[in-house]
């Protein structure tokens, strides 16, 4: 004869209980209330972070966010388009803004610091505002300098030295937004002639020890010596240096690319009242005034803002030109297929 | 893997169910596995078809074109040849485990000890490993540089790819391979050596025979679990060794590509599909043979010779240290500034991750809370009904059941992804996807628990109970249930184990409103932010330590004298 215990049936009983109600609770979309809105951030934690809370601070709304690397980002929004989750896209290269755009996926609005931004930091229609600017950088570790008798790297040829051989990190151009932009501006070093900058990529290949998920993947293993260089956005070379790894940064003579990092409305937004506030926020100096505080090495967009000291050394005398947002966000699909095709997968 | 995996059929009780409870648990179960099995992948197959939701009719052309562009066949290759591998490397290295662990007669602290270090690698989540890798080898390596003083060697690629999946997976293979060493009657290979055999000849001749069904199940969970990892290749593979399952997700996340990565998680469902069918089919059939009955009083039987035994402890050992040596360094990566340039010591990164990853950890925590119980109760209602009660499309019901379990996760994933993005039914952006994707991928545990356990019950104890009055439903409560409880339980670990450390199909389902642990694990490394990565690490490592060993307790409670016991990690 077999006794059941009290206790057993009543964990049964519970146990069903509970995982019916709750799984009825836990069901519902995302919150949809006046003061929150929910956003996509391309930008890392630790930079989208300290910047929507002191939004909240600001204004009231609550920022729900969470981050991808770009290309994820943009894949997410295009996947949700007919029911969007979000309803702003922050931070991140224009050239992803600009794949956005062929795909439907914004809704044109333009803040009111719109007309005092210079023509490249802003979509003609508004579906992107800039918020601040990312010039490529490269980015070496002093030691191996040392141990090969070298200077930094002061051309783009200057990677092809023997020295640098499986010693490179950078990042993969199916998604990182920071790839694209470095392969716009070797195309753009080389005149637009697309076979040309092919084949110093191609070159470049046997160098690249691993092509990287995220544009600032690479930092580490350079920081750390695991690589011995690396083509990274200004940013995160400076912020590998601040965590106190030895590193040298250098641009080549030759120009390298700069990306300015947008904010766009999601067409269909939900919460889209709340969204025009952090866009109208993120856009003017309110923010762009900020990034010193929180040591986030961006140049601002906003022409107001004073370039942080420190930052503008690091700058001097480089020459650093814009990728042309039309011409690159035109050109994507079929330029990072034939990096995949070419230089990835040779 | 216990004698789980055995064909219920030939235990199952004569009278079909005409009583109307049992009907709608049936009926209820179907619409689950319909809706949860099914449906997400005849979606998934129909996109990749081009039959609904994609733009235009399909381009066939573009989509032979991936499926035959040289590199994506490498992948496909590869893939196969790492699963081969690691299946391999960690059968051989569970063999060597489980074989010290029951014929080197060590104390029982050492057995522990074994067991603990064994634990370890199952309960974390699976690229931790990779991440004391990218620190211990590399130009600068700990190891590589550090000891050895290597310049120039780089740790991407098929090497530390295996060495990390093999480390990872090979505590499922010692799991599987020990109670078959334990159950094998020492007295017939003590016979084997009065009639003049020697230790060499009796393992070969005696030992091996009856463990090489457990040995090819184990190699092929290693098969399967491998061929599933997208995350160890992803840090690790590198750029010279792509494999197919993190090209299908750099397909769809990278290049939004969703029926190209749909056609390309196809492609990896052929070789699972055969490892399943071989797993199902095969081996487990031949499993039970092996066992030969409750031996009588054993003799204890002197397998190892004294030189052979300090070889087999010195390997053991060394293997111990290499799993204790990764994750003391993923300790002390947690607790430093940053690792490799400045070794302060810091409590910041646990600082970081209770305020700005709270939200991952409390997502986490209510998701695999969640998780369990439902993932328990479908184990031993669906395990109960498929033994005990005979229906229209039983075996079927099974072996849909089956089905998220065999798949590659990233697969599953996908499939939930585009079922579920769009009406009638939008879970996307819910923890209900998420809950739904766990408790259908790994409740199967519970089920091959609850088949295994009932089996070896008399079903004349419940024919009593019916006779008797009782109503179906009054006789699983109060009969059945309590004898199952421990398969209950069983499936409950299994569930929130997954739950804390899985994340080949949830990384497609995170949003807005709910992401998990392993994500962020994964996020911090690919940013390289290898503190807070570590110490979530840590964290996932304490929480499921704490659970399962509470899980165990009750499962040590509920198991009447002479029940059949069930490892928490039987499956």
């Amino acid at each position: 004869m077999i006794v059941v215990p009290r206790s057993v049936r009543r964990l049964v009983h519970a146990t069903a209980a509970v995982a019916l109600a709750l799984v009825a609770l836990l069901s519902g979309a995302p919150v949809r209330a006046a003061d929150t809105l929910n956003v996509y951030s391309i930008w890392p934690e630790n930079w989208a972070r300290p910047m929507f809370e002191e939004f909240e601070k600001a204004s009231g709304i609550k920022v729900n966010f969470v981050r991808f690397s770009s290309g994820e980002a943009l894949a997410r929004v295009i996947a949700e388009k007919n029911n969007p989750r979000v309803d702003v896209l922050f931070g991140g290269p224009v050239e992803t803004f600009a794949a956005g755009i062929a795909e439907g996926v914004f809704e044109p609005y333009k803040p009111p610091t719109f007309g005092k931004l210079p023509a490249r930091f802003r979509h003609p229609d508004g579906q992107w505002t800039a918020i601040a600017d990312d010039p490529l950088v490269f980015m070496t570790n002093d030691k191996f300098l040392k141990e090969h008798g070298l200077n930094a790297p002061a051309s783009w040829n200057d990677l092809l030295n023997p020295a640098y051989k499986n010693m490179l990190q950078m990042a993969d151009a199916r998604t990182s937004g920071t790839a694209v932009t470095r392969i716009f501006s070797v195309i753009e070093v080389n005149g637009r002639d697309e076979n040309k900058a092919f084949d110093y990529m191609k070159k470049l290949r046997p160098q690249v020890q691993l092509y990287t998920k995220s544009g600032g993947g690479g930092t580490l293993p350079v920081g750390l010596g695991q690589a011995g260089a690396g083509i990274f956005f200004i940013v995160d070379a400076l912020d590998t240096k601040a965590k106190g790894y030895d590193v040298t940064i250098s641009f080549p003579r030759e120009g390298i690319g700069t990306s300015a990092e947008a904010i766009a409305l999601i067409k269909g937004a939900k919460n889209p009242e709340q969204a025009k506030k952090l866009i109208d926020w993120a856009t003017s100096p309110a923010m762009q005034n900020l990034f010193a505080k929180y040591k986030i090495n961006f140049v601002p967009a906003h022409p107001d803002v004073a370039l942080e000291p420190s930052l503008a050394e690091v700058l001097k005398g480089t020459k650093i030109f814009p990728i042309d947002a039309d011409y690159a966000g035109a050109n994507r699909k079929r330029v990072v297929d034939r990096w995949v095709a070419e230089v990835l997968n040779p | 893997m216990s004698a789980a995996g055995v064909a219920p059929t030939a235990v199952v009780a004569g009278r079909p169910s005409r009583d109307i409870g049992i009907a709608l648990t049936v009926a209820a179960l179907w619409l689950l596995l319909a809706l949860f099995v099914v449906y997400p992948l005849v979606m998934l197959f129909a996109r990749m078809l081009g039959m609904l939701g994609g733009r235009g009719s399909v381009d066939f052309g573009a989509l032979l074109a991936l499926l035959t562009d040289r590199n994506q066949l490498r992948a496909f290759w590869n893939s196969l040849l790492l699963a081969f591998l690691v299946g391999t490397v960690g059968t051989l290295a569970g063999f060597l485990f489980a074989f010290t662990a029951t014929r080197c007669r060590l104390p029982r602290a050492a057995v522990t000890a074994i067991d603990a270090s064994v634990l370890l690698p199952l309960v974390s989540p699976p690229f931790t490993t990779a991440i004391a890798m990218i620190f211990s080898f590399g130009p600068r390596g700990l190891i590589t540089y550090g000891v050895f003083g290597l310049k120039g060697y780089t740790v991407y690629g098929l090497g530390a790819t295996l060495f990390s999946e093999a480390l990872t997976y090979f505590p499922i293979a010692y799991l599987t391979l020990r109670p078959i060493l334990t159950a094998i009657d020492s007295n017939i290979e003590g016979m084997a050596q009065s009639l003049g055999a020697s230790r060499w000849r009796v393992f070969r001749t005696v030992t091996l025979p009856l463990t090489v069904p457990g040995i090819a199940n184990a190699f092929l969970l290693l098969f399967a679990a491998s061929l599933a990892d997208f995350a160890t290749p992803l840090i690790l593979a590198g750029n010279s060794f792509p494999v197919l399952p993190t090209q299908a997700y750099l397909q769809i996340t990278g290049l939004f590509d969703l029926r190209g990565g749909a056609a390309l998680s196809f492609a990896l469902l052929v070789p699972a599909l055969i490892v399943f069918l071989l797993q199902r089919y095969w081996v487990s059939r031949r499993f039970y043979v092996t066992i030969t009955g409750k031996g009588a009083g054993q003799t204890p039987f002197d397998s190892v010779s004294p030189g052979g035994r300090i070889v087999l402890i010195a390997s053991v050992i060394s293997i111990t240290v290499v799993v204790a040596y990764f994750y003391a360094l993923l300790l002390y990566a947690s607790l430093v500034v940053a690792l490799g340039a400045n070794h302060t010591p810091t409590l910041a990164h646990y600082r970081v991750i209770f305020t700005d990853g709270w939200n991952a950890i409390r997502d986490t925590l209510i998701i695999a809370g969640f998780s369990m119980p439902l993932g328990g109760l479908y184990g031993i209602l669906l395990g109960y009904l498929v033994t005990r009660h005979r229906f229209p499309g039983r075996r079927t019901m099974e072996a849909v059941s089956m089905m998220n379990y065999a798949l590659p996760g990233t697969i599953v994933g996908i499939a939930y992804l585009i079922a579920f993005n769009d009406p009638p039914l939008v879970l996307t952006g819910t923890a209900l996807i998420i809950i739904a994707c766990y408790v259908f991928r790994y409740g199967p545990t519970g089920i091959r628990a609850t088949v295994a356990l009932l089996q070896q019950i008399d079903p004349s104890l419940e024919e009593a109970s019916q006779g008797l009055g009782a109503r179906s439903g009054t006789t699983f409560r109060r009969v059945t249930l309590p004898l199952i409880m421990p398969a209950f339980f069983a499936g409950l670990g299994i569930v929130f184990i997954r739950s804390m450390t899985a994340i080949s199909a949830t990384i497609f389902l995170v949003s807005i409103s709910w992401t998990l642990i392993t994500v962020k694990i994964l996020e911090d490394i690919t940013e390289l932010s290898l503190g807070p990565a570590a110490a979530f690490s840590v964290l996932v490592v304490v929480i499921v330590f704490v659970v399962v060993a509470g899980i165990s307790r009750v499962l040590r409670e509920f198991r009447a004298p002479g029940a059949p016991g069930v490892s928490l990690f039987g499956g």
